[in-house]
Parts: structure tokens; sequence; C-alpha cells
């Protein structure tokens, strides 16, 4: 009798079982998208209370989302060199799949951003590689989709069973990169001057529509007091900007804006940057900036600063139109 | 376990993937695997990269560490890993591939705290007195002032950065001057041919009304900004003048806080550790200083100063020999620099 240790922390579920011959020994889950770094030892714990005697260990290489993920594979590495034992990683999406017997399927798994992971199925077998996108996008290929929303997990025995098979993967299934780029040469940070305005106006029109600021606002905004405007460019054209205010004891972030083409770049991140280091000299006990419902994509760049949601204001930015209320400490 | 115990231990917090394993406080092994040619390219450390990277060489790493210690990795008799603070997604992989070691071993495991860890490794190949003392932590990414107590069980901060940790402020005047990142040692370097009472810089929470309420914290935004300004304003700066005044400016205030802090608490011992330690004026001064004040100053072999697995299984080794039970099963990592246990329950 050979038994295996399965592992996986790919979804929301951190699954860990015991399977000998096909059959399970052991299977245990915890549902908590936060916590499988503490969770998978103490499953484990309880696994090797069953029986301790493990032959190999079978570990889901994702895709997942990042932090879970790799505390499974960390885990299970060590686990297996401890022990010197053979270790199998799979594709988790494929021991979804696994259990369905539509001709042709889709799995899908939440990807975290308003994204999904997924992968096709036909007859059986994966097309391709696992893709990450947004959820609307698999629609047209009009086929039953599985996943977590449908409370379809990677299946323990499925995974032990993959572990035969040649489908193996050595890494970490990640698809996405890491969000963070260089700066592109040749970005530079600079005040913003009443020359900027005609550049600027055409960026926020581009980015607000009707809920830009019209010329005379700008004009009016960046004369204005305890203020501090400054102004990304490349190749001496302005690419984006951000300003902030300080209002008595709270420091407000008036704008942050990058044009479409330079998106994606670092150049927000490294506005925001300048303008907190800005705040953070004006005395003040707080930042707090004002988010689109809608634009939540910003929302991790502002979580990344240590930014937390307060409140939400309705119609906000016109009617139906609700800001998310953001704060951060500076005391 | 006796007092010569092996502990085999895991540092993951911020961009260093490293193992490190001691016998009782000798130290047999000390590998580091750094991302830190990744993160140059970006002015700073980004966290995803350094999660990934752990990853990949962690098992590599553990390896590299066994075979510099000549022991097989059964012959462990626990194991130790950095809990907190640091970024979140990194100490994970760092307190995952433990606890699988842990109970594939069937060994104890330790989680311990990084700024304590920072300490211990000046138990190693020595057997000074370690506690109670001072310890000055300074790095990329912790300014603090400690009271050590006993080093496994009562760790009190007095005070710490409100903004930039001082490795940080280094970095970022680095880049306002044009020096690669990380900047401290470049600035060190640069400082050597300046004058360091060239430019008056700000020296925060000096003054006494801030000494009231932050007698021994820090803030090093302003001297940054002033560092940024001047640089805007007066391009043609001597770029060592300003690495030089920049450089005293940081120092002095870490120093003037740290002594303070032994006097008003009657310990005679200050450590200085953390990255920063490596600075040489830093070093210089704070001999100076502490002969003036008859206080005995310990700063770790520079080599050990900047984060290591050493470190971490140092302050597992102490732990061993103090009889403290292992933590739960189960570590929950801490991002928050808030913590004070020098030990995971």
């Amino acid at each position: 009798m050979s038994t295996t240790l399965v592992i996986d922390s790919s979804t929301n579920k951190t699954i860990v079982a015991l399977v000998s011959d096909g059959k399970l020994l052991f299977s245990a889950s915890h549902d908590d998208p936060l916590a499988h770094g503490e969770v998978l030892p103490k499953l484990v714990a309880k696994a090797l209370s069953v029986s301790n005697e493990i032959e190999s260990v079978v570990v889901g290489m994702g895709p997942g989302p990042f932090t879970g993920l790799r505390a499974g594979i960390a885990f299970a590495q060590s686990f297996a060199f401890a022990r010197d034992l053979n270790l199998v990683g799979v594709c988790s999406l494929d021991a979804i799949a696994a259990g369905k017997s539509d001709p042709e399927f889709l799995i899908s798994v939440d990807a975290r951003r308003k994204e999904v992971f997924y992968a096709r199925y036909k007859e059986g077998a994966r097309i391709g590689e696992p893709g990450v996108a947004q959820p609307i996008t698999l629609t047209p290929f009009n086929l039953p989709i599985y996943g977590d929303q449908t409370n379809d997990f990677p299946d323990p025995l499925a995974m032990a069973a993959l572990a035969k098979t040649k489908s193996h993967t050595e890494k970490p299934i990640y698809i996405r990169r890491p969000d963070a780029q260089p700066l592109p040469a040749g970005v530079k940070f600079r005040a913003l001057t009443q020359l900027d305005l005609v550049e600027i106006f055409a960026i926020e029109k581009a980015a607000y529509g009707k809920e830009a600021w019209s010329m005379a606002q700008l004009k009016e905004e960046i004369a204005g007091k305890e203020r501090f405007y400054l102004i990304a460019e490349v190749d001496q054209k302005v690419v984006g900007y951000a300003g902030a205010v300080k209002l008595a004891d709270i420091c407000d972030v008036l704008t942050l804006t990058v044009d479409e083409s330079h998106r994606r770049k670092g150049i927000g991140r490294e506005l925001l940057r300048r303008v907190l280091d800005w705040t953070r000299n004006q005395d003040c006990d707080a930042v707090m900036l004002e988010v689109r419902v809608g634009n939540e994509e910003a929302m991790p760049l502002y979580s990344s600063f240590g930014f937390i949601e307060i409140s939400r204001r309705a119609n906000y930015y016109g009617p139906g139109k609700t800001a998310i209320i953001m704060r951060k400490e500076l005391r | 376990m006796s007092s010569d115990a092996l502990v085999l231990g895991i540092e993951t917090s911020c961009d260093e993937t490293a193992v490190g394993i001691v016998s009782g406080r000798k130290l047999l092994a000390n590998v580091i695997s750094s991302s830190v040619e990744e993160h140059a390219r970006f002015g700073g450390v980004i966290p995803e990269i350094a999660s990934r990277a752990h990853l990949e060489a962690m098992q590599s790493v553990i390896k590299q560490a066994l075979r510099d210690a000549n022991v097989s990795l059964k012959d462990i008799d626990a194991l130790a890993v950095t809990a907190g603070p640091g970024l979140i997604g990194a100490l994970i992989v760092g307190t995952s591939a433990a606890e699988g070691l842990a109970l594939g071993l069937g060994k104890p495991l330790y989680g311990v705290n990084h700024l304590s860890a920072h300490i211990a490794v000046d138990s190693l190949d020595s057997d000074h007195k370690l506690d109670p003392s001072i310890a000055l932590l300074v790095s990329g990414g912790h300014s603090s002032i400690l009271q050590v107590n006993d080093l496994t069980s009562d760790v009190k901060t007095l005070g710490s950065t409100v903004d930039d940790a001082a490795g940080e402020a280094f970095d970022k005047v680095a880049r306002i001057l044009g020096l690669p990142f990380p900047g401290g040692p470049w600035i060190d370097k640069e400082s050597a041919n300046g004058n360091p009472t060239a430019l008056t810089l700000p020296r925060s929470f000096t003054l006494p009304k801030d000494l009231e309420k932050h007698q021994y914290d820090f803030s090093f935004s302003g001297v940054k900004t002033a560092v940024a300004r001047l640089m805007e304003n007066t391009p043609s700066q001597n770029r060592a003048d300003v690495a030089a005044s920049f450089q005293e400016a940081v120092v002095d205030v870490l120093l003037i806080k740290s002594l303070a802090a032994a006097k008003n608490s009657g310990i005679e011992h200050l450590i200085i550790a953390g990255g920063v330690a490596a600075n040489s004026r830093l070093r210089q001064l704070a001999q100076e200083r502490c002969d003036l004040a008859k206080i005995n100053l310990r700063i770790p072999p520079t080599k050990l100063c900047t984060d290591n697995g050493a470190m971490v299984a140092a302050l597992g080794s102490l732990a061993v020999a103090a009889g403290l039970p292992p933590s739960a099963t189960g570590l929950s990592a801490e991002s928050s620099s808030g913590i004070s246990r020098p030990i995971w329950a």
C-alpha cells in the first residue's frame, strides 16, 4: 500500500488529503482566502495522525492567487525534502476538470482583480495552456463553466491520478507577470506649471469624459493655496499628473491621472509616491482620497501605500456615481 | 535538548532568501540568495518579485546551508523561521517551507521576530552577555530603538520611525544624487570625499517640543525632502558634500536617541544591528560617543548585520537553550512592525 499526501492551495480552499490505492484515507479542507499558510500545517498534522507513512507528495501548482499558491508549494517541497520523497506538481485546473463528463467545457477560478484563471477542455483533455481573463470574455465560448463559482474544487483523487500520468508541472503556474515594472527610461517628474495645462486638459478629458475638470477649474485648482501638483513627462510630453491639497489637519489627494497609453508602467505609483512624500511634511494627521466605484483597479495601488476604505459617498461624481473614501494615517 | 542543539533558521521577510545553521552559539552555515539585483531596476523592493524569488531559491539555499555546515537534515534538532515583521507574501514562503520541514522531520519549530533576531546574531561565536541592552536596529525596512530585557521573552520597542526607515532614506537620497540602489554603501563611499558640515540639514524630533511625544522616534522624510529641494534649486551642489552632510544628519540623530535611551534606562550596553550598521560613519561616531558616555558598544560583523538566516537560527537556539516551548503548528505570519513578542506562541 502506498500513500500519497495531496495538497492544493490554489483556490480559497486549502485542501489536504491522503490517497492510497485510489482511495481517500483522509480528506480535509478549510475555506479562507487569507489563511493558507496557517491552515495547511494544521491540516497536514491531522492527516499525519491518521497515517504517518507517506510515500509521495502531490501538490497543485495553480494557477491561483499567488500568496496562497506559494504556501502550498513551499510546504510540499520542504516536506518532500525532509522525508526524501518524490514530489509531483500538477495543474490545479486539471484536477477540477477531472470530474466533468461534458464533451467540451471551461474551468475557471477566481484570480482576484475581477479576473479569472481559466482553461478549456475537450474530450477530457486540456486545450492549450491556462489563461487569465475577465469573466465576460468567456461567455462567447458558449460552454458550461465549472470552478469555484459552481463549488467545484481540485479533487485529491484526481490529483493523485494525474501525478501518475505525464502531465507534470515543475514550476508554479503564475500566468500573470508581477505588476511592477521598472519605470520606462526617460520618464521625468517635475512641478506642474501653467504651460502644461493644455496637455493636462486633454488627458483629463480622455480619462474622465463628462466628469473631467474644465480648463477654468484646472487653472483655478493649480493656483490654489497649500497645493502640490506635479507631472510626469516622456520626451517632453506630459503623460500624467497628480496633486494634493492641505486642508487643516488633513491632506487630500485631488487627482492621480495617467494617460491611457502610459498606464501599467509604474508612472502612477511613482506620482503617488511623490505626492505622499509631500503630504508627510505638511504636519497633518492623515491623507485621504476618493475613488470612483467602478475604478477599483486603482485600489490595490492605494492599499499598497496603506490607504484603507473608511466610507462610501453616494452621488459624489454625479447622480448614481459613488465615491469610495480612503484614508491613510500620517502619525 | 542539549545546549549545543543544531538549529536551522530560515529568513524571507524581505528580498533575501537566507538559511543559517548554528550549533548552540556556534555558527556553522550562513547562505544568502538575494533578489536585490532584480529590485535595483525599480529602485526599491517589489513584494511580488521577492516572493517569487524566495520560492525559487528556497530548496537550493537549504541544501547549500546543510552542505556548508556539513550536517544532514536528519541531524537538525529544531527549526526557526522569521514570522514577522516583513512583507507578508514573502514571510509566508518562509513559514510554509519551515512548517514543511518541521512536520516532515517531526522536529520543533520556533517562529521568531525578525527584529529580535537581528540582536540575537550578536550571540554567535561569543559568550558575552546579551541582555539587558539597548538595541538600535537600522535597515532598509526598520529603524527602531529596542530595550532588550530578555532576548527570548521581553523586548520592548522604545521608538521607531514614523515615516521612512533610515536605509530607505539612504536609498532615496542616493536616487536624488544619481547614485545606484541600494544607496547605503554608495552614500558611504561618496561621503568619504565630502565635508559633513558643508550643509545644515534638518534633524527631526530632536527639539524639546518634539521630544515629549517622540522621544525615541525617528523621522527621515524631512531631511530627504531638504536634499531633494536643494538639488532641484541648485543642481550644481557638490555631490560629495551633500552625501556627507546627509549621512552626518542621519547618523547624528540615530546616536543622540540611542545614547539617550541607554542613559535614561541605566543600561550600559548598546547593540547596533541591521544593514545600516555597516555604515562607516555610524560605526566611527558610535564608538566615539559610547567611549565618552562609558557605554559598552557592540556591532556584529557586517555580513551578519544585513538580513540573514544565521540570526534566525541564533534566536531559535537561544529559545531552545532557555527551555521555551516551540510555537504552535500553523504559524501566523505578521507584517506589522508593532509586534513585540520575540518568539511566537
